[in-house]
Order: C-alpha cells, then sequence, then structure tokens
C-alpha cells in the first residue's frame, strides 16, 4: 500500500535481459565463438591431414603452427570448437528438457508424483558426477562412444541441480493468485504449467540452459582429456588429450595446447556474463544502482527552534528519485513532544519516502534535492541531520529517533533469540551498559509494550503477529528516543490485536512523552488517535490541522474524498451505499 | 435460479509438528445459501476460515466433511462438469492475480472460450471488449496491455471482468478490495454491486471489514476459528450485534466519533468472547 515510487513508471517486466556492458561482453565472446565453430571448418584445411612439418611454430603457411604430426592447428581448432559446442548444447537442451520434466512437472502436480520426483532428483543430485561419468564411459566400448553417448550420459548426471531450483520456483508460482484464477476458469493443467507458469520460468529456465552448457563443455574437456570422451569425433578436449599425449608443454610447444584452453576459458567466461544479466531479470536486486553518494544541492540551513515543544522541524523537503520523480515536494512539518503526528496518504503519496528521508535513510535512486530536517534537542542544542556524518547519523538514529517499518514483524532474525536481538541494540549503543543492566532494559522494554518477558527467551517464529510487532516497538524504544518514526506499525494485523498495540503506544507516549510520526492510509483510525493529521497527496502536503478539524471542517476536496471513502460502521447509510458508481471512479 | 447452497462444511488441515501429526479445524460446520440477487458476508480476522471456505466454493480445495451444491433455475443439481461455468471467484490480491506474462485480453479470451461462451477468437475478442466496458474500462485502450501497466483498481476490475466471463452465476469475492488504495475501494464495491443488480447476481463477500460488510451485503456471517458465532440481516449484526465476539470486533474498529475512549481489549477476553454461543438473528429474534 505504501510502494514509494508511483506506480507508473514501474519499468516494464523484461523477457529479455538489459542491455549492460557485462551483456555486451559476454554476447560479443559467445557470438564470436560460434561463428568460428559453425564457419571455422569451411575454410579451414583437413585437421587431420598430416605433414612432415611436426611442430612448426605459428607464422608462414600454418597461423597457429602445427601439431607433432604436422597437422594445422587452427584447423584443428575449428573442428575442435564445432565438436564441443555441439555437445554443449546437445546436453544443454536434453539436461534442462530433463530438469524442466522433474523439477516443474513434478512441484505443479504435487502429492506422490511431486515426492517421488522430487527424490529420484534428490538421488541424482548426490550422485557424485564425474567419477560417474568416467564409470560410464570407461564401460561403453570406446567404438561406440560417439558425441551423443557423451552428450546422454553428461545430461543424466547434470539435470538435477537445475530440477530443485525449479521445483522450488515452480512450488511458489503454483500458489499465486493468477494460477489459482486459471485453475477456477477451468484451464486443463497442461496448460497451466505452459501457458501460465513456464513463461513466467523462462528467465530462469534460459539461466539453467546456460549453466547446463558451461557445464557440459568443461565436463566434456576433461572426459576427453583423460581420454574417456567421445572417440569419433574431435573437440577442445581430444585435442588437448592429442597435445598432453604428444609432450607438448614439455616441448614447448605452446601454440598446440594453449589456443584451446583460450577458447574454453573465453567460452565459459562469456557465458558466465551472459548468466549474470539473466539473473537481473529473476533479481532485479542485483541490478546495479549507479551510487552517487552526492551532497544535497542546499543551504546548510539548521532552523531554528520554533516553540519549546517542536522536537523535529521539516522544511521544505523536497526528495526525488533519480532525477525524474519528485516523490517528495517543499513539505515542511513539525513534530511536538508528545504529540501523534498522522500522516495519512496512499501508494504513491510519498509518505514512506518522506519518513525515510527525515531518518536519512533513503537510498540511492532517492535523493534529497532540497529543504533540512532539524532535530530539536531536550536540553536546547539542535541537529542538522542532513549534514550529519554517517558515523555519528548511525548512532543518532537509534537513540533519538526511532523507525519501526512497515511488516516490521518480519524482520526479526529468525536464528536469534528475541533477548539477543535487543541486546544486540544496547551493546552497539550503550556499549557501558553491564549485563545486567541490559538484561533488565531488555526484560523492562518488552513489559513497557505488554509482552511477559519470559519471551525474551523465544525465538520469533515462537511469537504471533501481534507479539513480533510488539517486539519491534520495544526495540525501537530501547534507548528512549525523543522520536519514533511508525510505517503502517499495525496495518498487517487484525483489528483487535491492532486495538492492543495502539493503546501500548498511546499509553507510553503519555509516560515517557516522546513525539511520534504515525504513518497509514487508515484514516478513521488517525482521526480517533491522532493530535494532528497531515494529508499527503502527490508528495505534497495538501492539508495538515487537529484531527478534530479535519474531521468536522476539511478543507482540502481531496482530504474529503478520503473521509467519505470509509463508509460509517454505525451511522447513516451513505448515499454512495450499493447505488452505482458515484464515488472513487477508474483509477 | 441458480442458488448455491454450503451445507454443514468442514475442513481439517493437517500441521506437521515434527514427527507427530496435529489437526486443525479450520471450518467448523458452516452452512449458509447464496441465493440470486443477495449478497452474503463473511466477516472475521485472519485464521477464522474465511478464505478456506471461499476455496472451497471454488473447488481449489476439497471439504473434509459436508458438502457445496450448485443448483440451476429448475432446482435440479448443476453437474461437476458445468459447475465453474457458473460459480467463479475474485481474489484478493491484483497484483498477483493477473499473470505478468500475459495481456489483459489473454486473461479473458480463455475464459470465453473455455466456458463456450465464444466460438472463435474473433468472437471471444469482441465479447472481452464488451466485457471490460462493463466494469468501466476503456476496452480498445486497455486490452492489450499487461498488468504493470495497470493502477490496482484496474487490475481488480478486470478480475471481475475475468469472473464475469464465463457467464457466472454465483461470485465467490476473497477480500475483494483489501489491497486496494482507500479512494479507489467504494468504487470498486459499488461496481460489483452494479454488476449484481444487472446479472441477478449470489456474491459470498469475504471481508475483514465491518463496514463495507454492513453497507454491501444483505446477511454477515461472523466467523470465528472456523465457526459461525453470529448471523443474521446486515443491520441488525453490526447494530444490535448479540454475540460478545461481535462486539468485540465492533468496539475494536477505529471511530473517529469516539476519540480517547479507552482500549482495553485483550487477548483473554477474545477467547473468552469467542466460546459463547452462536447467535442466529432470523431464529433467535
Amino acid at each position: 500500500m505504501t510502494d514509494p515510487g508511483p506506480d507508473s513508471s514501474a519499468p516494464r517486466r523484461a523477457v529479455l535481459p538489459r542491455s549492460s556492458p557485462k551483456l555486451v561482453t559476454g554476447l560479443a565472446l559467445i557470438t564470436a565463438i560460434i561463428l568460428f565453430g559453425v564457419t571455422g571448418p569451411l575454410f579451414a584445411g583437413d585437421p587431420d591431414a598430416i605433414n612432415d612439418i611436426g611442430l612448426t611454430p605459428p607464422g608462414g603457411g600454418h597461423v597457429l603452427g602445427t601439431t607433432q604430426m604436422g597437422q594445422d592447428v587452427l584447423a584443428q581448432i575449428a573442428y575442435a570448437t564445432r565438436g564441443s559446442l555441439y555437445i554443449g548444447v546437445l546436453v544443454g537442451v536434453m539436461a534442462t528438457v530433463l530438469s524442466a520434466l522433474f523439477g516443474i512437472v513434478g512441484s505443479y502436480a504435487g502429492g506422490v508424483v511431486d515426492e517421488a520426483f522430487s527424490l529420484f532428483s534428490n538421488v541424482m543430485l548426490v550422485i557424485p558426477g564425474l567419477p560417474l561419468v568416467i564409470v560410464i564411459s570407461a564401460f561403453v566400448p570406446p567404438e561406440q562412444r560417439g558425441a551423443w553417448t557423451i552428450a546422454v550420459v553428461l545430461a543424466i548426471t547434470g539435470w538435477a541441480g537445475s530440477a530443485r531450483v525449479l521445483r522450488a520456483q515452480t512450488l511458489t508460482l503454483r500458489n499465486r493468485e493468477y494460477v489459482l484464477a486459471a485453475r477456477v476458469a477451468g484451464e486443463p493443467a497442461w496448460r497451466i504449467i505452459t501457458v501460465e507458469i513456464l513463461p513466467n520460468l523462462l528467465p530462469l529456465l534460459a539461466s539453467q540452459f546456460v549453466f547446463s552448457v558451461i557445464a557440459a563443455i568443461l565436463s566434456e574437456a576433461g572426459l576427453s582429456f583423460l581420454g574417456l570422451g567421445a572417440s569419433n569425433s574431435s573437440t577442445l578436449g581430444t585435442m588437448l588429450y592429442y597435445a598432453q599425449n604428444g609432450f607438448a608443454l614439455q616441448r614447448g610447444a605452446w601454440w598446440w595446447f594453449a589456443p584451446p584452453g583460450l577458447i574454453i576459458a573465453l567460452f565459459g567466461c562469456g557465458l558466465a556474463l551472459i548468466n549474470f544479466s539473466i539473473d537481473e531479470i529473476t533479481n532485479p536486486k542485483l541490478r546495479a544502482v549507479p551510487r552517487r553518494i552526492r551532497r544535497p544541492r542546499r543551504e546548510p540551513a539548521p532552523v531554528g527552534r520554533p516553540s519549546q515543544d517542536v522536537v523535529v522541524s521539516v522544511r521544505n523537503l523536497s526528495v526525488t528519485y533519480g532525477n525524474t520523480v519528485r516523490a517528495v515536494k517543499d513539505v515542511s512539518l513539525e513534530v511536538r513532544r508528545g504529540e501523534i503526528l498522522g500522516l495519512a496518504g496512499e501508494s504513491g503519496s510519498g509518505k514512506t519516502t518522506l519518513a525515510y528521508a527525515i531518518n536519512r535513510l533513503h537510498r540511492p535512486p532517492a535523493e534529497v534535492t532540497a529543504g533540512s530536517v532539524t532535530f530539536h534537542h531536550r536540553d536546547g542544542g539542535d541537529t542538522d541531520m542532513l549534514a550529519l556524518p554517517s558515523g555519528e547519523l548511525r548512532a543518532f538514529r537509534w537513540s533519538q529517533m526511532s523507525v519501526v517499518f512497515q511488516g516490521a514483524m518480519n524482520s526479526l532474525n529468525p536464528v536469534m533469540t528475541i533477548r539477543a536481538q535487543l541486546e544486540d541494540v544496547l551493546t552497539t549503543h550503550r556499549p557501558q551498559l553491564s549485563r545486567s543492566d541490559r538484561r533488565a532494559r531488555c526484560a523492562r522494554a518488552l513489559e513497557l509494550v505488554g509482552v511477559d518477558p519470559a519471551r525474551l527467551r523465544s525465538y520469533p517464529h515462537e511469537l504471533s503477529g501481534g507479539m513480533r510487532q510488539r517486539v519491534m516497538i520495544a526495540m525501537a524504544m530501547l534507548l528512549d528516543p525523543q522520536v519514533m518514526i511508525m510505517d503502517e506499525p499495525t496495518s498487517a494485523l487484525d483489528v483487535v490485536v491492532q486495538r492492543g498495540i495502539l493503546r501500548e503506544i498511546l499509553r507510553l507516549r503519555d509516560e515517557l512523552g516522546f513525539g511520534i510520526v504515525l504513518i497509514t492510509h487508515d484514516l478513521p483510525l488517525l482521526l480517533e488517535v491522532s493530535d494532528r493529521i497531515a494529508v499527503m497527496l502527490g508528495g505534497e502536503i495538501v492539508e495538515c490541522a487537529a484531527a478534530e478539524e479535519i474531521l468536522a471542517r476539511p478543507r482540502h476536496p481531496y482530504t474529503r474524498r478520503l473521509l467519505e471513502s470509509f463508509p460509517s460502521l454505525t451511522g447513516e447509510r451513505g448515499a454512495f451505499v450499493r447505488t452505482g458508481e458515484a464515488t472513487g471512479g477508474a483509477r | 435460479m441458480t442458488t448455491l447452497d454450503v451445507q454443514d462444511l468442514v475442513k481439517d488441515f493437517r500441521i506437521r509438528t515434527g514427527l507427530r501429526g496435529r489437526r486443525l479445524r479450520a471450518v467448523d460446520h458452516v452452512s449458509f445459501t447464496l441465493s440470486p440477487g443477495r449478497t452474503v458476508a463473511l466477516v472475521g480476522e485472519s485464521g477464522s476460515g474465511k478464505s478456506t471456505i471461499a476455496r472451497i466454493i471454488a473447488r481449489l480445495e476439497r471439504p473434509t466433511a459436508g458438502q457445496v451444491v450448485l443448483n440451476d433455475d429448475d432446482g435440479g443439481r448443476v453437474s461437476d462438469r458445468a459447475y465453474r461455468d457458473h460459480v467463479q471467484m475474485v481474489f484478493q490480491d491484483p497484483f498477483s492475480s493477473l499473470n505478468p506474462f500475459h495481456t489483459v485480453e489473454h486473461h479473458l479470451i480463455r475464459p470465453l472460450l473455455l466456458h463456450g461462451q465464444a466460438r472463435t477468437g474473433a468472437e471471444a475478442r469482441e465479447k472481452a471488449g464488451d466485457l471490460l466496458e462493463r466494469v468501466n474500462l476503456p476496452a480498445r485502450d486497455i486490452v492489450h496491455r499487461r498488468p504493470h501497466e495497470l493502477s490496482g483498481g484496474q487490475r481488480q476490475r478486470v478480475a471481475i471482468a475475468r469472473a464475469l466471463a464465463p457467464g457466472a452465476k454465483v461470485i465467490v469475492a476473497d477480500e475483494p478490495v483489501s489491497m486496494l488504495d482507500v479512494s479507489i475501494r467504494l468504487g470498486v464495491l459499488n461496481l460489483l454491486a452494479r454488476l449484481q443488480r444487472e446479472e441477478n447476481l449470489a456474491v459470498l463477500y469475504i471481508t475483514h471489514d465491518l463496514a463495507t460488510a454492513r453497507h454491501f451485503s444483505d446477511d454477515i456471517l461472523v466467523l470465528y476459528r472456523g465457526r459461525v458465532v453470529e448471523r443474521g440481516p446486515a443491520d441488525e449484526v453490526i447494530l444490535a450485534p448479540r454475540h460478545p465476539y461481535t462486539r468485540l470486533l465492533a468496539a475494536a474498529s477505529p471511530d473517529p466519533e469516539a476519540r480517547g475512549r479507552s482500549f482495553d481489549i485483550d487477548a483473554a477476553a477474545v477467547v473468552a468472547a469467542g466460546e459463547a454461543p452462536a447467535y442466529d438473528h432470523r431464529i433467535q429474534s
């Protein structure tokens, strides 16, 4: 409900990787090698033609010199590259088909089929690949050991890892609502798999394909080098095998073994680069975000204290995403001690961006382009938040101004006890505290939010969502901050639980007197609990007034529209009810 | 008169805790009827079993006991094969209920063809356009777009059009607006209400929001841990709740008029309230 970026500018979901230096380099390498492999043999002479000029260094009639038997190395490489590519693609196709069959079909079918397929893949996975390949290759008589035999053996030993990855991904996809919707629509299972699920797995499949091609070419080279490769075909591996047998290294005939090795290395490198780019489709977080740490273009202007009880002043703050989207425009507001300032707005209104920027938690490409955030200490000093060096900022953040994020209850570390996580905050920020003091403070913090201190020994999964959220609030209060920023702290919770947490927040506010910025889309909630409400629309605060004032005399049309969006539980039935589309149009 | 009878529905889930299995009763002997032109709201907190009931009606789950019977205009029971011609579902999350890979058109053409509402591709495309117009979307503009190019409200309208495509007479709407921005929620609910009137649809509206349940449904069933604790006409259940759990839910809803009221609700009170015997306004009043 509060994604910071506006929805309309969401990048088009890519099927093809985005152009990047990595991708271009990778594609260039691969294209060059494939072109060489495909067209090279057409121009090169007979690779097996024996000459009496054995082991000639490069130059003259033989661009890359000759082998011991006087064969042309360039011609040999051309044919060997073609052979290696052939096996690589064969294995890639077979392994991908096998992994798709066992990974996707099994996990979609579920139940016994899934268990059986999954068991089979796991068994195949623990069988050590190369030794098995060696055994199988050794078992097949050399005269029957063609490229196809090797390819089948490599495919059989190489698909299981991909199948597991595909299975995991399919398991999440099959419970997506669009797959359920297709089932409700009555689509047959084969169509759901091929039309609804498979396209969404394409990036993953492509990446698995590329990976198995690399693996196949390397394994084949290894096998051939050991003399267990395809007998009647020439690959880069067989070339190395003959070079080894011909004592190329000892005789210093580098032109015999270096070129095939280099081609293998470059091919692997190129495919790996392509794979990086494909991975970025499935996981956009891998995309390198240009990290410009640029000082905000603004005058260093910490604001003087407007009045004694103000704790944070925000003046004319603007935040942009990558110079194009202005998420927060010229926002000014004040937070007072002991008050709850409600920040109401819908997705894309900039309310979360604003909260992050106040705390300087925003990340590139978000950037503060103008304005100031000043923190007024209880004892009289002022701090310019935007000018704070990062070391001081870190200390400042938790102890003076803390944040409870949206869905914070899911951000507890699952493998640490509650106590360890609370104490972690204290050991970082209050290293002078003794162990017993730390424990006492943690217990006290949990008591404050209404959680039994015995729960300190629990792990997060042993607590309910409401309790975890309370723990997060306790953590935010641990260092007795003067301001707490809460971004949808209770939106994911049931109303009854939400009530309990709000009660604790209000009680603590009365006891400890910190200021609270409460961000939510739930206007009725803000109207009931907050002192003042700021309404955000399109990055601007369109109205800011006391809660009673907003309820009784909303000035801005958007505020009125928001108010009308919540039908009253017990009041009169409004005109909007079940009469057609009077309010809210298509958006 | 297509009516859907939910009869004594029970659903148990097996939960594996270590080696031992444990049984969790998600739905506990729930019965109700959906009839044309009427909306029944299922209200409850997370874990109350309301979504499980929706999934059983949409045949995404099998009930442990009890049955869902669909009767057609003549009162005869609709065959399993034709069941999905009549019963369709609108999902909660419009961001995941449309396939990111496919266009809006794909989402509408497939059900039209599958359920014999269109014979040829051209006919299906034309009908898809009509469906989009009916949910107030500019068909020509939108039909070739992919889900990420639409706003949340537009996506949910497409999802509603998809549910109507097979010619369904019973619509199960599982929290259809809870993921949408507040200012467009009423618009979508009103759209559903208008379509219901035009088509004489039977609607099951599943929500945790008491206020919209009251305003957009005829009857309300309040669920607590799989059990119906209170049922009756919408206004009676909300304005004169008789069951302690319903009262608790109503008291916990934010109320701008009640600033500064006390907040005292604790977990024990909820459990105690949930244990009270069920109340049926139609029988007991």
